[in-house]
């Protein structure tokens, strides 16, 4: 979702940036000033706006569950039907019954400011108070 | 009761289904389970979880058609006592002691299960693994006593297998309510460097490399070698690592590497499993929480089932297997999580943002329980 509008954002502040002249002499366009700013303050404002992890958790199961039906598509000649098992929907159901949480993009722990950001877990880290 | 029951697809999540159907009563049907596949229906290792439901439950009624992609399974009394399983090789031990460390509390006799088979492999959490993490989490469950014990006798690696497990549980008849909110500081790293069939001084090798790493953070690490010689070693030559932080509360975060199996992929030297398991110990403090990635779905399942009250618990980022348990705890059990992000501030090197979960238990009582 973030990707659309950063891309917005990035719009925007060229448009304000090229009005800036126009905008300054005429003080008719006023709404216009600071674009880029509003644009991004909203974006972050969404950002910062916690995800309803229990929406994600309890409410995406009935989308999921509604697989589209659409294997007549893949019919050949209307006789054979093109087997495809390496869809994603089965493959997640196939999957491997496994509960290790390998993570998808690792850290690079060996860069020092990656280090400091989990300095304070530690006994030898800052403490409260 | 009996009447009641649910329906599920694939072959995933296999193990929570029959464990949440045994501990509910509640039947389940599983279809088409990899019927799509080139080799369908119940691989060798589900075969073998199966078995030892079966093992010890009483009165459990378990039904397979003839290409194994459909399974129908009627639990029983959950009945407990010894019990002696051959756990097949495609999967380690922790694959199936995950299922009894979820079951053993509330069977009717104490579990005493001897179980052999590959104690430690790069899919599913190590026998050396649970028993630092799993174990001091059931204590605070109140489950503890001298029946509780974990105890690896034997070692064995893939593809061979030939170790040999011995877990011990008491029985309870409620679990108690917890309120696990505040992890504490990292005070100690431990750990394991295993090697079998190899020479000794690839354990050594390992520590030196883990430690190398470790050590910027905290001076108290200890890395235990553990060399197995002659039979208690295995059928197959392997090493790997196991190491658990330890928090000033009293909570475990954990991560382990293991080798490649004989013969299959590249060889691994012991200098970098020893650098990678520990950085992937640090990403583990970085997720954080009062309970490991590993074992958040058993801690969630015995939140469920406890007294009838709240209990809380900070946990790290839910993994996808975790997601997918607590959609099957609200299937059989009817009991949904409260889920707040902890958003963690900027100044802050306390690593990503937690998540508070809050369930009011079921007031689960185990009532074949014998009284005394």
């Amino acid at each position: 979702i973030s990707k659309p509008v950063k891309a917005k954002v990035s719009v925007l502040s060229e448009e304000a940036e090229e009005d800036d002249g126009d905008a300054g002499e005429l003080g008719a366009l006023r709404w216009k000033e600071g674009l880029a700013q509003k644009a991004s303050e909203a974006f972050l404002r969404q950002q910062q706006a916690a995800p309803n992890l229990r929406k994600l958790v309890y409410g995406s199961v009935i989308e999921e569950q509604n697989s589209p039906s659409d294997e007549d598509a893949d019919e050949i000649g209307g006789l054979f039907r093109v087997s495809r098992p390496e869809k994603s929907r089965s493959r997640r159901v196939d999957a491997m019954d496994c509960s290790r949480f390998v993570p998808d993009s690792p850290h690079d722990w060996d860069q020092e400011e990656v280090l400091n950001s989990i300095r304070d877990c530690f006994v030898t880290g800052k403490w409260e108070e | 009761m009996a009447s009641q029951g649910l329906t599920y697809e694939g072959c995933n999540f296999f193990r929570q289904r029959l464990v949440l159907s045994t501990l509910s009563g509640k039947w389940v049907k599983i279809k088409n389970i990899r019927s799509k596949d080139d080799s369908p229906g119940l691989q060798d290792f589900e075969a073998s979880f199966i078995r030892l439901m079966d093992k010890i439950t009483n009165g459990t009624r378990i039904e397979i058609n003839q290409t194994g992609t459909v399974l129908y399974y009627q639990p029983g009394l959950l009945f407990g006592g010894q019990v002696e399983h051959e756990c097949n090789p495609q999967r380690s031990i922790g694959y199936y002691l995950e299922a009894l460390l979820m079951l053993a509390p509330f069977m009717k006799k104490p579990l005493r299960a001897v179980l052999r088979g590959v104690t430690n492999d790069q899919k599913d959490p190590s026998v050396d693994t649970l028993k630092v993490t799993s174990i001091p989490l059931m204590k605070s469950f109140g489950i503890d006593g001298e029946g509780l014990e974990l105890k690896i006798m034997k070692r064995g690696m893939p593809p061979g297998g030939g170790g040999e497990v011995l877990f011990t549980c008491p029985v309870r008849r409620t679990i108690r309510p917890v309120q696990l909110t505040d992890p504490g500081k990292i005070k100690r790293i431990r750990g394991t460097a295993y090697s079998v069939r190899v020479s000794p001084q690839i354990a050594n090798r390992i520590v030196d490399s883990a430690r190398s790493i470790l050590n910027k953070f905290i001076p108290d690490i200890y890395i235990y070698t553990d060399h197995m010689k002659g039979g208690n070693a295995g059928k197959s030559p392997g090493f790997g690592l196991a190491l658990v932080a330890e928090s000033t509360n009293g909570m475990f975060l954990s991560a382990e590497l293991a080798s490649n199996p004989q013969g299959q992929g590249s060889p691994m030297l012991p200098e970098d499993l020893g650098c990678n398991c520990a950085k992937l110990l640090l990403e583990e403090v970085y997720r954080g929480g009062c309970v490991d990635s590993t074992n958040q779905s058993l801690a969630l399942l015995y939140m469920t089932l406890g007294q009838q009250d709240v209990s809380k618990l900070l946990l790290g980022p839910l993994s996808p297997y975790t997601r997918e348990f607590l959609r099957h705890i609200r299937d059989f059990f009817q009991i949904m999580f409260k889920i707040e992000v902890q958003k963690q501030e900027d100044e802050s090197r306390r690593g990503g943002d937690k998540v508070l979960m809050t369930c009011m238990g079921a007031g689960y009582a185990n009532i074949s329980k014998t009284l005394k």
